[in-house]
């Protein structure tokens, strides 16, 4: 189990440096769609290389922070009913999902998307609008995603069983789930009550 | 297994339910009952072996699907947007400058709810702010408490349907119709909530005057020193600054540019007002030439960072200069380079942001993701067919289908965000609206306007719960008049929403009444230049990924769904291209 929680620990890692590393992408991605729509409307100029590059940057976000994403457990779950059960009771939830519902989705992606790179590479497609992209790099991205994913699955388990034999903490904070918006209010009342 | 071959549809349609509601990450279920009905299909031999083939190619059509950049785009701008102080500043100022009025205050989160929803809403970000700013107020100066607490709510909700909002832009996807038709279409709807909220105060400024009284006096801080409260003066500017466009609009722009678009000359008369304004206010400022009150050179100032950060997002695109998309870009440097100059943008409050919206963009995208793996499936056993089948039977042609989906998303609110309802309820609904006669922009400003209610409902809607966070839940000191102030109770939060409930479905109701409201896209465009303000290459392969949503149904990709990915592709791209002619074109 030791071992198991200490890839665990790693896989976590991993997907955390990713996560953070693709965040700066959206900053990316910001300037160069603004960019675009300035440059064509000030010097008439377009370019599909320019336009392609925004869905590529945005498909290597959500890709390569699938993982992190399940990580800060932030993929949106219907809780009318799983909410009402013990810690517990939503571990079991989680690992009976995790084998059934994330593991054959992300492993079927993986592989069928794996055989999709490996035509595209070969044959160096090139996307059909004129002065396109090499497609490749986006066609790996998804692979890679999936391996994320599917690593981070086989993490989130390992946590999960830890958890339910004692050989760990509850992976998932419980109760205060939305920080986000509580931060932002006492940032407000902070600001509103430096005014007064 | 006879009865369940005849039954699949339906039965993986009750499989779902019971697949999201066992509380598992949405996305995931999703693609988990595609997947298991799928293999339960081929074994059934309803399926083509070759299925989950086409699983790589539906994965692109989202990866290059432009007008899901908007999504990363908009919450962005929002996460910026909500740390820069804007919104405080507004609710301060527009505060004043409707205070001295009976039911001012109100008047004035509704207009700033509006305005805030028309640069980015996020519904959190304008409750709360509301919440700690305009509601203090009202609570110290004797507002209804359920009153104040509904006004807020309901304002802060202005954000779903006024464009540009997220829920419309992934309605338009979904329907496959263009972005820049589904805002043209919810600017009347959307401007015409706001006003019933302003009409039902008004009521209650005649009928209950105790539930809204007038700031008192010494309340008011940017009076003048003679005491007059500068509203005349903000007037007078408010009606130069209209004048000033006109002229403008008249004698420049006009005999400039012949031939211009109506909505084209409204955006540049508006901006040329607005130059014209915060013209007069910098110089009477820098001047001290005392020609505008203190009230009415706040006030300007105040506005323009949010008509700025409207033109970039909303200007831009009926100008024609940028897609929707680009202009949720261009309104998030705008967030950015505003937060930056008020000093308000940190290295921290920009990773924070950018993590955040990579969190979000994720979850949301891969809710479509699992979406398509289940329509994947769900189209291969015609389960299309069973949903258009069940829904045209209903009785009474197309008001009775309007009726009966309205219901069906309301329920459906309380358990599924608007994301999973227009991944998953839209593209099943959309085919039979339009084989209905239903004019898909209508029906998706109609579903986007039933959806907001959903923030405002008791006991789950969002918007409480966000008001709920910041109001006060006890006993608490009034900082400035030192007297102990009572709480506002979570029923009174209850309550106060009801009444704005009540508007909302009269909204709606009036807008299956009159779909004029959400057409005027079809009519707003001179007929000589057709598209000019949405004809723009980029728009292209976003109209074919929509397409890509409702083709089955058009027939195109019903038989491919388990042939080769080549072939699969090819058609898909073909029907893509005929729907784009049949859409862009029209």
């Amino acid at each position: 189990m030791q071992g198991l929680l200490k890839l665990s620990r790693l896989i976590d890692a991993i997907n955390d440096r990713i996560g953070n590393w693709v965040s700066w992408l959206i900053l990316v991605m910001v300037l160069v769609s603004a960019g675009n729509a300035i440059i064509r409307k000030t010097l008439n100029m377009s370019s599909n290389a320019w336009l392609e590059l925004q869905w590529y940057l945005f498909s290597a976000v959500f890709l390569l922070a699938a993982g992190y994403t399940l990580l800060k457990n932030a993929h949106v779950r219907i809780d009318v009913i799983s909410g009402r059960f013990s810690a517990r009771g939503q571990t079991w939830i989680d690992i009976f999902g995790t084998v059934f519902f994330l593991m054959p989705m992300s492993i079927a992606f993986l592989y069928l998307s794996w055989k999709v790179f490996v035509r595209t590479y070969t044959q160096h497609e090139i996307s059909g609008s004129a002065g396109g992209l090499v497609m490749w790099p986006a066609r790996l991205l998804v692979p890679v995603g999936f391996f994320l994913l599917t690593a981070q699955g086989f993490s989130e388990l390992i946590k999960r069983v830890a958890f339910l034999t004692g050989h760990g903490p509850d992976p998932v904070p419980r109760g205060d789930t939305r920080a986000a918006e509580a931060e932002l209010a006492e940032e407000i009342r902070k600001h509103a009550e430096g005014k007064a | 297994m006879e009865f369940l071959t005849a039954n699949i549809a339906p039965i993986m349609f009750a499989g779902l339910v019971v697949f999201l509601l066992l509380g598992y990450p949405v996305a995931f279920a999703l693609a988990a009952n595609g997947i298991f009905f799928g293999l339960v299909g081929i074994e059934l031999g309803l399926l083509q072996p070759s299925l989950f083939q086409a699983l790589p190619e539906r994965l692109w059509g989202v990866m290059s699907n432009e007008t899901l950049l908007a999504v990363p785009f908009f919450t962005f701008m929002g996460l910026i947007l909500e740390r820069s102080g804007m919104a405080e500043d507004l609710l301060d100022t527009i505060g004043q400058l409707f205070g001295s009025l009976r039911g001012g205050l109100a008047f004035a989160v509704i207009f700033v709810g509006a305005l805030l929803a028309a640069t980015t809403g996020v519904v959190a970000a304008s409750v709360i702010s509301m919440g700690l700013i305009s509601l203090p107020i009202m609570l110290r100066y004797g507002y209804d408490r359920r009153l104040a607490s509904g006004v807020i709510a309901a304002s802060g909700t202005l954000a779903q349907i006024i464009p540009p909002s997220l829920v419309l832009i992934i309605m338009a996807d979904q329907l496959g119709k263009s972005v820049g038709d589904m805002y043209a279409g919810a600017f009347i709807p959307g401007i015409t909530l706001a006003s019933l909220y302003v009409l039902y105060i008004v009521g209650v400024t005649i009928f209950k005057p105790a539930w809204v009284p007038a700031l008192p006096p010494e309340a008011r801080k940017l009076g003048e020193p003679n005491g007059s409260s500068g509203t005349p003066s903000f007037v007078v500017i408010f009606v130069l600054a209209v004048i000033a466009g006109a002229l403008f609009d008249r004698f420049y722009y006009v005999p400039k540019y012949v031939d211009v678009p109506l909505d084209e000359r409204l955006v540049i008369a508006a901006g040329a007002g607005a130059a014209f304004a915060l013209a007069a206010a910098m110089v009477n400022r820098a001047f001290k030439l005392g020609l505008l009150s203190r009230l009415a050179e706040q006030v300007v100032f105040v506005l323009i960072p949010p008509l700025a950060l409207i033109f970039l997002v909303l200007g831009t695109i009926f100008l024609g200069w940028a897609t929707p998309t680009e202009g949720g870009a261009m309104g998030a440097t705008g967030a950015l380079v505003m937060a930056l100059s008020r000093g308000r943008l940190s290295l921290k409050l920009t990773r924070q942001a950018m993590e955040s919206t990579a969190r979000l963009s994720t979850f949301v995208v891969f809710i479509l993701i699992g979406a398509r793996v289940f329509s994947l499936t769900f189209y291969g056993v015609n389960g299309h067919v069973w949903v258009e089948h069940l829904l045209t039977s209903l009785p009474g042609g197309q008001l009775g289908f309007l009726i009966v989906v309205n219901l069906l998303v309301f329920v459906l609110a309380f358990f599924l965000d608007y994301f999973e309802l227009a991944f998953i309820v839209v593209p099943l609904l959309g085919p039979v609206a339009e084989k209905l006669g239903i004019d898909p922009i209508w029906f998706g400003v109609l579903l986007a306007l039933n959806m907001q209610t959903s923030f405002m409902h008791p006991p789950f809607g969002f918007a409480l719960f966000y008001l709920r966070s910041v109001a006060p839940s006890r006993d608490f000191m009034d900082k400035v008049t030192g007297k102990r102030t009572a709480p506002v109770t979570t029923a009174q939060i209850y309550w106060g929403a009801i009444p704005f409930v009540i508007i909302q479905l009269i909204m709606v109701s009036l807008l299956i009444a009159f779909p004029q409201m959400s057409l005027v896209y079809k009519t707003d465009l001179p007929k000589g230049d057709p598209d000019k303000a949405f004809e723009i290459p980029v728009e292209a392969p976003a109209a074919g990924n929509a397409a890509d949503d409702i083709m089955k149904d058009l027939g195109g990709k019903n038989d491919d769904a388990g042939a080769e990915p080549a072939t699969g592709k090819s058609a898909e791209e073909q029907a893509a291209e005929d729907l784009q002619k049949q859409f862009g074109g029209k």
